[in-house]
């Protein structure tokens, strides 16, 4: 099998691209064209090994480890290579992306950061191929370590230090979860091999336990709410080509970690397990955009869409879920494609947003927008290919975003069915009025953060300074805005591979979605006429802007005149234009219960107190889960701390004194008396 | 074809009906308005004139007036009234992206000349928009349950079939709510004022002139048709004005028109912050039409 044979090169190349940077240290320039050249043909090899296996079948692999828990094996399956190929796509674009990005960092610890991303890759791709628990828990380990050093690269900054931290400790929470899972299950079936852990020989209420254990430990990977914390302080912290491949790909292995246990372990369940995962997921969905949309901060914005898309994903899978149960297999395919087809969008859109604004942080050397403007003058193709993961951000059609959630859509239309009566009507109907509201404050946030960076007067000398990306950073960033295009224009390839993707599983049928015509997405229901074609859209769009040009044209060609912007008669400048504050302001308003934002209006008083003075305008952002959820933990923590430290003196005496009385107690305890 | 047909009809009748909806305020209000064709007259006028163009503007400014109105045109041929509903045609969650899709063009727009103005505009309209969105979806799904699809042909065949109910009633109501907001006319924006404070859609587009401004007028008035279309597919159905369909459907549009021309007249603007609330009546409206079904 070709297959198998490239995986272990690419497991070689990976290793190989760890190992070099030891010996290409001293000269920055080459480990990062050394390093990051192995990197790419591995990725390159990755996407080629995804498709032999979707095109010869899965494939078994051993890996030649010598560990203490039985032999350790890989399988590539098609669920496997779906998310390698994933893995594959986006590492050859950040890779590409790398080598002109990483010349920021020669004099910070270029080699260090060259062997964690290839160590990162290599853990990406053993994550989601290994087939052993025990391999399974320790690639994951790595993953979580080495991303967790790489958001903690520019220690010198004390913020990065405390995302880094803060990720460390909840990746930590949640790997507990995701070992108590494992175990369960384990213990139950009496093997370690994945292809023997079934759900069905534990009982229902470990089975449960199992289930739970599984949402919440992935759940904290992929950045679900309440869980999500640290994904909007981490992300931004590391640098951006590693901030693309942490919210494009990192996060969705949490996603192959649900699909495997919800879809192949555990198998359908009962229906409260999919309700629970729809109603997570809605409230992820709207707290991540919600909060996207008040944030000014270019990379946490994306971090923040990122919990929103991975509530959209989660929707998808919750949907999915419910069919299951209640054996609507059709259904349940269309539900799955959908979560699976927004993932490999969010993968790339997601990475080329991270790109872009890898690309203004690196020209204007600030990630707050309101610092930013005018950059599409100074960076033309860098704001189109923004222009275009916006787009796709926001779900709009002709691209990719849109046909994924179209799709969720549909599966969240037939939920009705397998709920019954009014109470499964009311809560599908709820939940398509909140995703749409999701995405209308997606698009509103995006208009946003591409109208405030690039439109308009640059607002600080930075922004007027600004030059265009180097040219390899423009490649790596128009191939993935080229592949938004085509997976929104060419749903057939994807829904093909989704479905084969989806093939095995039990419980589900998603054939029917790839026997369309190349261009349309259908609902798998009898239905002839429903579904959406790219292909009318596209022609729709442009015979009006046919119509348009005609209109335009009718009288003859126009004279432009040059005229400043209309500002009451004052001579413009930046001051005048409106910023993000200002534009979430209404929004921050009438949400005002779950955002509690405070305003504070600082006055310089040294300045004439009656004219020209000088105002300050904060907000400050409380966060709900924060406020209720970590703050009373954290001070029943330090309060137990405190507790704790009475009886801690650091007087040796005293120590001994507890020893002897613990003895004691023990001693009489342990005769029974 | 014939959705072609139906776009370029939607397109050269749209300006008509912005004029009526005029005349009937008019009526209204006691005085002489503008003649119905006044609209027409308007448009023809701004396609012969030269622009003033902003040197602070780029692309984005130049090209959202052609989205704008493509956009618009795509969702005109969606509309089941005589265009066929098949091979991917008539989905409602396209509509209603093709329509966002030109919005978010028309923000950007808006932001790019740097006016204090056109963000504001801008601000407001995405503001409504977001407010809009889950009100539009509740009312749409009241049907689209029914018909098990949302495709809009479907969808409208399912409202026929079935008889008057206190549910539809309940939709409809909502649905005009939406309507109103959606197409930027009293209670939500006033269309015909250009008073900084108060302006919305005409704050967005401040800065536009010429050919642009006329396509964007022309734009707004087709999306207008668009939405009345679907208030009379999905909530006004069967033939009360006889059996021919177009002079059905065109009577239909006019009784639509007269009680926009009411709903104006006899209101008057809400504050921006009283917005929220009066979409979620239409959003209660909506689940109410829903559990009564």
């Amino acid at each position: 099998m070709i297959a198998g044979k490239l995986y272990y090169l690419i497991l070689l190349l990976f290793s190989t691209g760890i190992v070099s940077v030891f010996f290409t240290r001293s000269n920055a320039k080459l480990t990062n064209y050394t390093a990051h050249s192995i990197a790419l043909v591995g990725s390159t090899l990755a996407i080629l090994c995804a498709s032999f296996v979707f095109v010869q079948g899965q494939v078994d692999v051993a890996l030649p480890m010598a560990l203490p828990f039985g032999p350790i094996g890989g399988r590539i399956d098609y669920l496997s290579a779906y998310f390698l190929l994933m893995i594959g796509v986006v590492g050859v674009a950040t890779t590409i992306y790398a080598f002109a990005y990483s010349q920021e960092y020669y004099h910070c610890r270029l080699p260090l950061m060259a062997g964690l991303y290839n160590t990162f890759l290599l853990s990406m791709v053993l994550v989601v191929t290994v087939s052993h628990v025990v391999a399974f828990i320790m690639a994951w380990e790595v993953m979580s370590v080495v991303s967790f050093l790489l958001v903690n690269h520019e220690y010198e900054k004390k913020s990065n230090t405390r995302a880094a931290y803060i990720y460390v400790v909840m990746t930590h929470l949640g790997t507990i979860f995701i070992i108590t899972a494992f175990l369960l299950l384990v213990g139950g079936t009496g093997s370690m091999d994945f292809s023997q852990l079934k759900g069905n020989l534990v009982s229902e209420n470990v089975r449960n336990i199992i289930f739970i254990c599984a949402l919440l430990g992935f759940g904290t990977k992929a950045g679900m709410v309440p869980v999500h914390i640290w994904l909007p302080r981490a992300h931004p912290a590391a640098p951006s080509h590693i901030s693309a491949l942490m919210s494009g790909v990192m996060i969705k292995t949490a996603i192959y970690g649900m699909c495997r246990f919800f879809l192949e372990f555990l198998g359908p369940g009962p229906v409260w397990w999919g309700i629970l995962i729809l109603v997570l997921a809605i409230i992820t969905a709207v707290i991540g955009a919600l909060y996207a949309f008040i944030e000014h901060d270019i990379k946490r914005v994306l971090a923040y869409s990122s919990v929103e898309n991975i509530g959209i994903i989660l929707l998808g899978i919750g949907a999915g879920m419910v069919f299951m149960s209640k054996q609507e297999p059709f259904l349940a395919g269309m539900a799955f494609a959908a979560a699976l087809y927004h993932v490999f969008n969010h993968a790339i859109f997601k990475s080329l947003a991270f790109m872009g604004a890898g690309a203004v942080l690196q020209a204007a050397h600030t990630k707050d927008i309101e610092q930013l403007g005018g950059l599409i003058k100074k960076m033309p193709y860098t704001a189109v290919f923004c222009l275009v993961s916006s787009l796709a951000i926001a779900a709009l059609p002709p691209l990719n975003g849109f046909i994924s959630e179209w799709l969720t859509f549909q599966g969240l239309l037939f939920l009705p069915q397998a709920l019954a009566g009014i109470t499964g009507k009311a809560f599908s109907a709820l939940l398509m009025a909140l995703l749409g509201l999701t995405g209308a404050l997606a698009a509103a946030c995006f208009v946003t953060v591409f109208g405030i960076t690039f439109l308009a007067k640059p607002r600080s000398k930075q922004a007027k300074e600004a030059v265009e990306a180097s040219p390899v950073m423009l490649v790596a960033m128009g191939m993935l805005a080229t592949l938004c295009m085509a997976l929104g224009l060419w749903p057939g390839a994807m829904l093909a591979i989704v479905s084969q993707t989806l093939m095995n599983f039990p419980g589900i049928d998603s054939n029917g979605l790839a026997s369309h015509n190349w261009s349309v997405v259908a609902a798998p229901t009898n239905q002839s006429d429903g579904g959406i074609s790219t292909v009318v859209i596209i022609l729709l769009l442009l015979s009006g802007c046919v119509v348009a040009i005609v209109l335009h044209s009718l009288f003859g060609k126009e004279k432009v005149v040059a005229g400043e912007t209309w500002t009451c008669g004052i001579i413009p400048n930046y001051h005048m234009e409106y910023t993000a504050t200002g534009f979430s302001k209404s929004i921050r308003l009438v949400f005002k219960s779950i955002v509690h934002s405070h305003y504070e209006t600082v006055v310089n008083s040294n300045d004439n107190q009656y004219h020209g003075r000088k105002l300050f305008y904060h907000v400050r952002i409380r966060y709900l889960f924060v406020s209720v959820f970590y703050n009373p933990i954290n001070k029943g923590i330090i309060r137990s701390a405190r507790f704790m430290k009475s009886i801690q003196t650091g007087s040796v005496q005293m120590y001994v004194g507890y020893i002897m009385v613990v003895t004691v107690v023990i001693l009489i305890w342990s005769t029974g008396w | 074809m014939l959705s072609l047909i139906q776009v370029l009809g939607v397109i050269l009748l749209a300006p008509l009906v912005a004029g009526i909806i005029k005349t009937v305020k008019a009526m209204l209000q006691n005085r002489r308005g503008p003649k119905v064709f006044q609209v027409y007259f308007d448009l023809i006028k701004l396609l012969a004139k030269d622009s003033v163009v902003s040197p602070t503007v780029s692309w984005i400014f130049k090209l959202a007036p052609y989205i704008y109105f493509a956009s618009t045109a795509a969702a005109a041929a969606l509309v089941p009234v005589v265009a066929s509903q098949s091979s991917g045609l008539g989905d409602v969650f396209t509509l209603i992206y093709l329509l966002a899709l030109g919005r978010f063009f028309l923000v950007l727009a808006s932001l790019d000349a740097g006016s204090a103005f056109g963000g504001m505009g801008g601000a407001r309209e995405m503001f409504i928009a977001i407010l809009v969105e889950p009100a539009l979806l509740l009312s749409m799904m009241t049907i689209a349950f029914k018909a098990q699809s949302t495709n809009l042909g479907l969808m409208a065949s399912s409202v026929e079939s079935s008889s008057l109910s206190l549910a539809y009633v309940f939709a409809a109501i909502a649905f005009f709510i939406i309507l109103l907001a959606e197409t930027g006319r009293i209670p939500v924006d006033n269309p015909d004022t250009h008073l900084e404070l108060t302006m919305i859609h005409e704050g967005m587009i401040l800065e536009y002139s010429g050919r642009s401004l006329a396509l964007i007028l022309w734009a707004s008035a087709a999306k207008q048709l668009i939405m009345m279309l679907l208030f009379i597919v999905l909530f006004l159905p069967g033939n009360i004005f006889g059996t021919v369909m177009l002079s059905d459907i065109a009577l239909k549009v006019l009784l639509v028109a007269v009680a926009i021309g009411i709903a104006e007249t006899s209101t008057n603007k809400l504050r921006l912050f009283k917005v929220p609330s009066f979409l979620a009546v239409s959003c209660i409206l909506s689940l109410l039409a829903l559990v009564a079904q």
